[in-house]
């Protein structure tokens, strides 16, 4: 893997990190969501990243098999959490009791995920700079 | 922006020529210049499509745009500087004296 290869990985994680992002603001924009196409209530979203080797046919052939893996996203799951219920009778959503069942979406936990998933990206960013610094100090060494 | 670099290209004609002398060894260097010139045009070609499709809206991710633009401007990079190594190399030898 060349330093080419390096920046292929912190894409792939910059890639994933906006995705987590994505989710995680699905979550909140759902946190009132009541009917979903499926029917019920709103399901809190999660990701889940899976490390992923590049594909590189050549050195697979070479049988060189050491190349760093790149991350991806291999699933998004709905969360299992029973959804939360609030006596609401007026709402046109109450079942027979008059209780609203209402998405398990916790604003504070999607608050420290979506911070985590800005730093995540800004740490990847950071690595895909020192890369180009590195291939860029690299040239500098013909001058 | 990908025709800028094939123009720079020696034309066939002149690489027959160069493959006529005794020196038939040359070619491989300049095969390997010529290859990596097509990378780097690759890289530019890349780069141009995807920052296209982000500016046309079809759902390219800035961060995947921008690495193919660094990815093309450091091969570009590259290039000039083996270009000016050669340059400066067939100077130093047409300034030596006998």
């Amino acid at each position: 893997m060349n330093l080419f290869g390096m920046l292929e990985i912190s894409g792939s994680a910059l890639g994933a990190e906006r995705q987590r992002a994505e989710v995680v603001a699905s979550n909140m924009a759902n946190a009132q969501t009541t009917r979903t196409a499926a029917g019920g209530p709103y399901r809190r979203q999660l990701v889940v990243f899976q490390s992923q080797r590049m594909p590189r046919f050549s050195l697979a052939l070479a049988g060189w098999h050491r190349a760093s893996p790149a991350v991806r996203v291999a699933a998004v799951i709905p969360d299992a959490r029973p959804p939360q219920v609030r006596f609401e009778p007026g709402h046109p959503d109450a079942n027979a009791q008059g209780y609203v069942a209402y998405p398990q979406v916790d604003p504070i936990e999607e608050m420290t995920d979506l911070l985590g998933a800005v730093r995540a990206y800004e740490m990847n960013a950071a690595a895909v700079q020192a890369a180009k610094n590195m291939i860029q100090q690299s040239m500098e060494l013909l001058r | 922006m990908s025709n800028a670099i094939s123009g720079i290209r020696i034309l066939p004609a002149e690489i027959d020529v160069q493959r006529g002398g005794p020196a038939n060894d040359k070619s491989e260097f300049l095969e390997t210049l010529q290859s990596a010139m097509d990378q780097v045009e690759t890289a530019q070609g890349a780069a141009e499509t995807k920052v296209a499709d982000l500016m046309n809206g079809n759902g390219m991710d800035v961060h995947s745009a921008m690495i193919a633009v660094e990815k093309a401007d450091l091969s570009f990079q590259l290039m000039m500087q083996v270009r000016n190594k050669i340059v400066a190399a067939y100077q130093e030898v047409s300034r030596m004296q006998f």
